[in-house]
């Protein structure tokens, strides 16, 4: 083995025997669910192993290379896209920290109407607003959610607000996690001063103080099963030199890989309930982006997003700016060549923004033959229109802010010059197949439910029919919520792990 | 710096004619990106699945024989000059059948990464992305030391700032260096201060005080 930071982050050596650990629980991940859910059993009294398919890569590695870093730190090099009437790319981290090392660390509680529903509907009573709030708090002191420095959150973001306050439209100031975010504008490449509060700087070292450990490039293959019990999990070491295999046996094993890899894990291991739900309820959270021309400086520096415009959340309809670095700013516009560059001459003046919709569709994660994943969502006709409206109402508040020129992402309509514009938009009712997406929210594929009929995951989180196999991310959720996920993802992977410390301590007691 | 993915045969002539189409020119700007621009892009594809890649080289062979097809002309891509390049490529971008926008679009988004992200393309457009970032660094190394002989805060608002440095200075080269010398000339941290951050429906939130963290313990392990 070789020790990377901290004894407790092991990179496997990639020639060898099989590597054979053992262990209580092994974490499948370490993202918001897999970190949260290892630290929690750790400091239970459990001795944990988590596993992690990417690199460790801490702050001092996070380089201005953005191609670099893509490859380095996003699932496939950034290349992920889900299938439908309208292709939607959506960002994974791949690495120690998973996906909060490259999220914008928005922190934001579930909305109760949805855990209202959720205990109502669902029949999940322990998820009730009342029974989460000590899960709420225990996470946002951990990962330090908090307001932004005055004056870091720099003119993205301030022109967002003015337009909106001009307008009267409500505002919801962004707690992140972060201390002293500076305003790098490089959250999704990994944040270049450490600011951003990733797993990696707050659960996982509190999984460390208990003596549990990171194992990086694990590729879990395999779920072992005997007598219809889940005992541990085997794979390969990859992206490293060598052909390694690992096998962890444990008391029970925590999934925590994301909302696509998780169902995928189940299914290629044959590992479907009764109700045949692992792989379905498929909710993504589709947005867009817009952009608009200011005729002063607005880009490049400050704060990913501070505000949200919650005016129309009603509607299902939240908007917020996104400030973005310049290769990012680049792909906003449906060009190349000379023109781009002539447009991108006046980058500093162009404000990024973008429209997420609280969904009503349903996709699919699925295993075909040979084992290939195919993973589909179709935006409704229903969200289209939302998101059409969402559109107008955004270039409404930076046209109100001052913006000359503001730009959609649907095909046929790529540029509003003035209000009339935003009504021919919207006559014009441009289609699914006309509008480019946008996810970075993917969630729902291995539902909680109360009645097993209905959903793949008992209310404490174990696969139903599957005794030791339990999910802690965002795929456990029971549906759409709305807001940015990781503190309810968090929130969930606290409350399912402190189910099943107790329940194998008492196992061990008895 | 070579790669495992690399574009071969005619397969390179094609991506580096398409390459030459997209990437950005200036007139002011002297340095032809199409080279520096493949090579990442060969990189950037390197890290992305098989099935990625055979399908980024299969599209460029589509695109090669496509102009029969659209009826752009018999002419393949890589044999027509550039201006009438950027024509055909444009026009596909534009089809009223979407599958065909979408291609084009993937290699649009791949090599606009590439090329803006290019430190002399930056500096170009005066980004001063890398500038920024050192700068960015320096302002909260400094943020975090004078944090440390500060005072918590009554709220969860976040430290630093308050007391330290002037809102409207924040988002400025050089805070660093202004914060560091106003820190030397009084000798001793300011303290925190008392505001109030809200909660949006008005409310205070609670209280939060920063953590101290415990060195990382050696693991138990059973394992070689």
């Amino acid at each position: 083995m070789t020790a990377a930071a901290t004894p407790n982050i092991v990179v496997p050596e990639s020639r060898g025997a099989t590597l054979r650990l053992d262990c209580d629980v092994v974490v499948v991940g370490s993202g918001a669910g897999g970190a949260t859910a290892a630290a929690t059993l750790a400091e239970a009294g459990l001795d944990v192993i988590c596993l992690e398919e990417g690199g460790y890569h801490p702050t001092a590695e996070y380089s201005a290379d953005i191609p670099q870093m893509i490859a380095k730190i996003l699932r496939n090099g950034g290349a992920t896209a889900i299938m439908g009437r309208s292709p939607v790319p959506y960002l994974e981290g791949r690495c120690v920290g998973g996906s909060t090392v490259v999220n914008g660390g928005m922190c934001w509680r579930t909305p109760e109407r949805v855990l209202d529903t959720w205990v109502n509907e669902y029949r999940l009573e322990a998820l009730s607003a009342r029974r989460l709030e000590p899960h709420f708090e225990e996470v946002e002191r951990t990962i330090n959610a908090r307001y932004q420095d005055p004056g870091s959150e720099g003119p993205n973001n301030d022109m967002f607000k003015r337009g909106a306050d001009r307008l009267g439209w409500k505002l919801s100031k962004n707690r992140r996690n972060q201390i002293h975010c500076v305003g790098s504008n490089d959250c999704v490449t990994g944040c270049p001063t450490g600011a951003k509060q990733s797993t990696i700087s707050t659960w996982l070292p509190r999984l460390y103080a208990r003596g549990g450990a990171v194992y990086t490039h694990c590729r879990v293959e395999k779920i072992l099963q005997e007598g219809g019990r889940v005992v541990g999990v085997a794979g390969r070491i990859v992206d490293l030199d060598g052909e390694r295999r690992f096998v962890v046996r444990s008391r029970a094993v925590v999934l925590a890989g994301g909302a696509v890899q998780t169902p995928i894990l189940m299914l290629r291991n044959g590992i479907q309930v009764k109700s045949g739900q692992v792989g379905r309820n498929f909710t993504i959270h589709p947005n867009v982006k817009m952009a608009a021309l200011f005729d002063h400086p607005v880009a490049v520096r400050g704060a990913h997003q501070a505000w949200q415009c919650i005016e129309f959340e009603h509607e299902g309809i939240l908007m917020a700016p996104g400030l973005i670095p310049l290769a990012f700013q680049s792909v906003a516009f449906n060009d190349f060549g000379p023109r781009l560059a002539q447009r991108m001459r006046d980058h500093e003046h162009i404000a990024t923004g973008g429209i997420l919709v609280d969904d009503h569709a349903s996709g699919r994660v699925q295993v075909l033959p040979f084992g290939i994943p195919l993973v589909r969502y179709d935006v409704t006709d229903e969200d289209q229109r939302r998101f059409i409206q969402g559109a107008a109402y955004l270039a409404t508040l930076y046209f109100e802010a001052g913006a000359r020129e503001v730009y959609t992402p649907f095909h046929h309509f790529p540029r509003l010059r003035s209000p009339d514009d935003i009504r021919r938009m919207k006559a014009a009712a441009p289609r699914v197949q006309d509008t480019e997406y946008f996810t970075a929210h993917l969630m729902g594929t291995v539902r909680m439910h109360g009645d097993a009929r209905q959903g793949a995951l008992s209310p404490d989180g174990q696969v139903w029919d599957r005794p030791g196999l339990y999910v802690a991310d965002a795929a456990a959720m029971p549906g759409t919520i709305g807001v940015n996920p990781q503190v309810t993802i968090m929130a969930l992977a606290r409350h399912i792990a402190l189910h099943l410390g107790d329940r194998l301590k008492s196992r061990a007691a008895a | 710096m070579p790669t495992a993915f690399a574009f071969t045969g005619h397969t390179r002539r094609i991506a580096r004619a398409l390459v030459e189409t997209m990437v950005p020119r200036w007139p002011d700007f002297d340095t032809d990106l199409t080279d520096p621009v493949l090579e990442r892009l060969e990189r950037t594809l390197d890290a992305q699945p098989k099935a990625v890649q055979t399908l980024v080289v299969a599209g460029l062979w589509g695109l090669e024989v496509s102009g029969p097809v659209f009826g752009h002309g018999l002419g393949r891509l890589s044999a027509i000059d550039r201006d009438e390049r950027d024509r055909r490529l444009t026009r596909i971008a534009h089809h009223p059948f979407p599958t065909f926008r979408q291609g084009i679009l993937l290699y649009q988004t791949l090599v606009n990464l590439c090329a803006y992200s290019m430190p002399e393309v930056e500096a170009h457009l005066g980004a001063r992305r890398r500038e920024w970032r050192k700068d960015r660094q320096a302002l909260r190394e400094v943020l975090v030391q004078l944090d440390e002989g500060a005072k918590a805060p009554q709220t969860p608002a976040a430290l630093g700032s308050y007391g330290h440095l002037d809102p409207q200075a924040f988002i400025e080269f050089g805070a660093a260096e202004r914060l560091r010398d106003a820190a030397n000339a009084t000798q001793t941290p300011a303290p925190a201060s008392t505001d109030t951050a809200l909660d949006s429906d008005g409310t205070e939130p609670s209280v939060e005080k920063p953590k101290t963290r415990k060195r990382a313990a050696t693991p138990r392990r059973k394992g070689p």
